[in-house]
């Protein structure tokens, strides 16, 4: 597959089935510095289907690694107002949104003091979860192939090589290999949708994980329902939030998470932080311990930002049929690895799997940070309210 | 170019030119291939003391992207975002300072030339209110790209030609000068003496003359002169743009007559290149816009709105300018027009008039474009309320005593 093929396929994938941008909307892009190429094919992609303005953000780490290096301790959390207005401002034009992911200058941010890093969570903006809840934007997270992405992955291949191999598994995982990839989408949803539906009706009180590392017990809401790829806003727009998608979600009883987990694939957090060899022990909904080989300060730091940084805001089952668990390859990117395997978010949940009732309860966070803890030796047990233990995954394979 | 000439066009950029402030949010505004200076110029704001760099990447493909296939009727519109966040760096007291030098030149280049007249970014009207009402602390700075290199160098190979502009950038920022702060000063005096001079001869209208040209432009009752060193409605100083070399007022938008032929190519901020204009006015409109090349964008331009074919500024440079001695046409107007004398058309300079009663006359437009006019063989006389003509410049040589005298 030529590179041109590839860029223009993904853009197009982004537009028409990922955020399904309508005519007349104005489509916001985010991007990182070195992923120009995507961001142009899918301003052309999203002007062809007659979108009003496209709006691509690019966002600059070395910049930011100069205002961790340089800036004033007591300004490095501040954000100007117009940030903020800009995200608001989205959802009151209903615009439609286009996230570009995937490493870029991985080295950019190392080797800073982690405290200082902490304080800064730029691109990252808590209005974001506001309309991503209010459901008010037609939005998508797609793969940017890069070379710094590459070499990350397959540092033991040549360059060319680590390229080329990167492209073909975001090919794949995409379902660009299909000979029509917006139909074999269509087709996973609505497997990923009937699964969801299943495991709502068992309505189960908690879920038990278990396996290497992991003996943890997650209380659900008593209205706890599964959700899955698509998603409908407000103004009855389907899109698919993320794309390449192969997980069932609900959010947790942020009070009931008792136990300890260890995480199966490496994270990468919204600023490049790596973080390795996670382990954490909740009680009663509390993250109380956070160890790690590598990157815990950083994220210690993000876990204790507010309130509901330190409790679970989801929990996703990703099966054995996933395409991307498949590849056992490590993307070092939580859009790829979470779709690998069962995974866990520390921080703000999602008020549209509970119903009225229970959204108080749902967790509330200016973070969110996917953390994957299932591989094919994790059995996920549900628990129902009188007590009976039904295999959901076993093997990682389905057993309902 | 080493990294040090970097860090030291970014450090004039900052310290000189916006002249940042410990405590300021600075908004920069770059294209996307001229990242490497924009980190510069944010480490080099942050080492000042500013509490927030906030980068804007501006991509000219992005734009052609938009010129080439989207909806006729949405070609001017602009999301509301754009001009509140530059309204809000005003309210924020904040420095901005704007890197110029295409990255991409001819980046619109086979597209619909009235289409691309259509789409002004990444120029915001916004942006001449927080100028006007001098809130912010700016500065326009240019950084050297491979591309734009190509365009002043043909005849060089893809290293010299950078190399080169390199050079010469350096040169006329005065930081080839042992002391570049020093340098600057003293030039910045000597178009200070010249500005008052201007003012105390009180001209009815200024009358440029050479090949092509013939042109009276009437100025209001109390235009002044002005040369680009600043201060904001809060006291801080600073330097519009980096080289600066000019002096210049905003004249009556009603009392412009004749003809006039650029002496420059000028690039619009998108990168269309404008070749060979000529225009001639009646009564101070624009009635007529011809171009050996790009004249159609610019006709797009000057039709955008009712001041946009009426003139905003005249400019006078004289020959002792660094960029007007180099030669070099830089298809850059930030340096072009300080090679030469020129004129706006669109946007006055409302602080240009003293009289609150004049304010209402200068002209006002969404666009401001500057045309280059001036060469040694085109004369520039003062003409009084009496009709006595007094000579300004001659051969690029300032004529007014009072300029000479320290």
């Amino acid at each position: 597959m030529t590179d041109r093929g590839l860029v223009d396929r993904l853009a197009e994938l982004a537009v028409v089935v990922g955020a399904n941008v309508q005519a007349g909307q104005v489509v916001t892009v985010g991007a990182n510095i070195g992923q120009g190429k995507l961001a142009r094919a899918i301003a052309e992609q999203a002007y062809r289907r007659g979108a009003r303005f496209v709006d691509v953000s690019y966002f600059d780490p070395y910049v930011k690694r100069a205002r961790i290096e340089l800036a004033a301790q007591d300004t490095l959390d501040g954000v100007p107002s117009w940030y903020r207005a800009r995200v608001r401002a989205l959802a009151e034009t209903r615009s439609a949104r286009i996230s570009l992911a995937g490493p870029t200058e991985p080295e950019a941010l190392r080797g800073l003091d982690p405290d200082r890093l902490g304080r800064d969570q730029l691109p990252w903006l808590n209005e974001w979860m506001e309309v991503i809840q209010s459901r008010t934007v037609n939005w998508t997270v797609v793969p940017c192939p890069t070379e710094d992405w590459a070499r990350l992955c397959f540092p033991e291949l040549p360059e060319p090589a680590a390229v080329e191999r990167l492209r073909r598994e975001i090919a794949h995982v995409c379902r660009l290999d299909e000979p029509d990839p917006a139909t074999a989408w269509r087709a996973r949803a609505a497997e990923l949708g009937q699964v969801g539906a299943r495991v709502s009706e068992l309505r189960l009180d908690a879920l038990h994980l278990q396996g290497p590392g992991t003996d943890l017990t997650i209380g659900l809401l008593p209205s706890s329902s599964w959700l899955s790829a698509k998603a409908t806003t407000v103004d009855g727009l389907e899109h698919l939030p993320n794309v390449p998608t192969e997980e069932v979600f609900t959010s947790p009883d942020p009070e009931r998470v008792d136990g300890h987990v260890r995480s199966t694939r490496p994270l990468v957090l919204a600023d490049g932080t790596l973080v390795r060899g996670l382990e954490v022990r909740f009680e009663r909904g509390r993250a109380v311990a956070i160890e790690a080989d590598e990157g815990a300060a950083v994220l210690r730091g993000r876990a204790v930002q507010d309130e509901g940084a330190g409790r679970l805001g989801e929990v996703a089952l990703v099966d054995r049929s996933s395409r991307v668990g498949r590849l056992e390859t490590v993307f070092y990117e939580t859009l790829l690895d979470e779709n690998a395997a069962s995974h866990l978010a520390l921080g703000d949940g999602f008020r549209e799997a509970v119903d009225e009732d229970d959204a108080a309860r749902v967790n509330r966070s200016g973070i969110h940070v996917d953390f994957m803890v299932g591989c094919a030796e994790l059995d996920v047990t549900g628990i129902t309210r009188d007590g009976r233990r039904l295999p959901l995954l076993r093997d990682g394979a389905w057993q309902i | 170019m080493s990294g040090d000439d970097l860090a030291r066009l970014a450090e004039l950029a900052v310290a000189v030119g916006a002249n940042v402030q410990p405590g300021q949010v600075v908004g920069v505004t770059a294209e996307y291939d001229q990242h490497e200076f924009a980190r510069a110029v944010a480490a080099a704001a942050y080492r000042r003391g500013a509490r927030f760099v906030d980068v804007w990447y501006f991509d000219p493909l992005v734009k052609r992207a938009r010129i080439a296939l989207a909806g006729e009727d949405t070609l001017d519109y602009v999301p509301p975002w754009y001009g509140e966040r530059v309204l809000s760096l005003g309210r924020e007291r904040a420095a901005v300072i704007s890197i110029r030098g295409s990255t991409v030149p001819g980046a619109l280049d086979g597209l619909d030339p009235a289409r691309a007249g259509r789409d002004q970014l990444p120029f915001l009207r916004e942006s001449m209110t927080v100028i006007n009402d001098r809130s912010v602390n700016w500065t326009v700075v240019a950084y050297p790209s491979p591309a734009w290199a190509r365009l002043c160098f043909p005849e060089l190979s893809e290293d010299e030609a950078l190399a080169r502009l390199w050079r010469e950038l350096l040169h006329v920022c005065r930081l080839d000068e042992p002391d570049p702060l020093a340098a600057w000063d003293e030039r910045l005096d000597v178009l200070a003496r010249t500005a008052r001079a201007l003012d105390a001869a009180r001209f009815d209208a200024v009358h440029l003359e050479g090949p092509g040209t013939d042109l009276t432009l009437g100025l209001l009752p109390s235009s002044t002169w002005q040369m680009a060193r600043w201060e904001t409605a809060g006291g801080i100083r600073h330097l519009p743009n980096v080289p600066t070399e000019e002096v210049f007022t905003t004249p009556d938008p009603e009392r412009v007559d004749g003809h006039v032929r650029s002496t420059r190519p000028l690039v619009l901020a998108d990168g269309t290149v404008v070749r060979g204009i000529e225009i001639r006015f009646e009564g101070g409109r624009a009635v007529e816009i011809r171009a050996d090349e790009g004249g159609g964008v610019l006709q797009g331009r000057a039709a955008i709105d009712e001041g946009a074919c009426r003139v905003g500024e005249l400019a006078l440079v004289d020959r002792e300018s660094r960029i007007g001695r180099l030669g070099t046409t830089f298809f850059e107007t930030l340096l072009d027009e300080n090679a030469a004398s020129h004129i706006a058309l669109g946007a006055g300079i409302a602080f240009a008039v003293a009289d609150e009663a004049d304010r209402s006359r200068v002209n006002t437009s969404a666009i401001h474009i500057d045309l280059m006019v001036g060469s040694p063989e085109v004369d520039v006389t003062g003409i009084t309320a009496a009709g006595e003509r007094v000579p300004v410049l001659r051969e690029g040589a300032w004529q007014l005593p009072a300029v000479h005298e320290a």
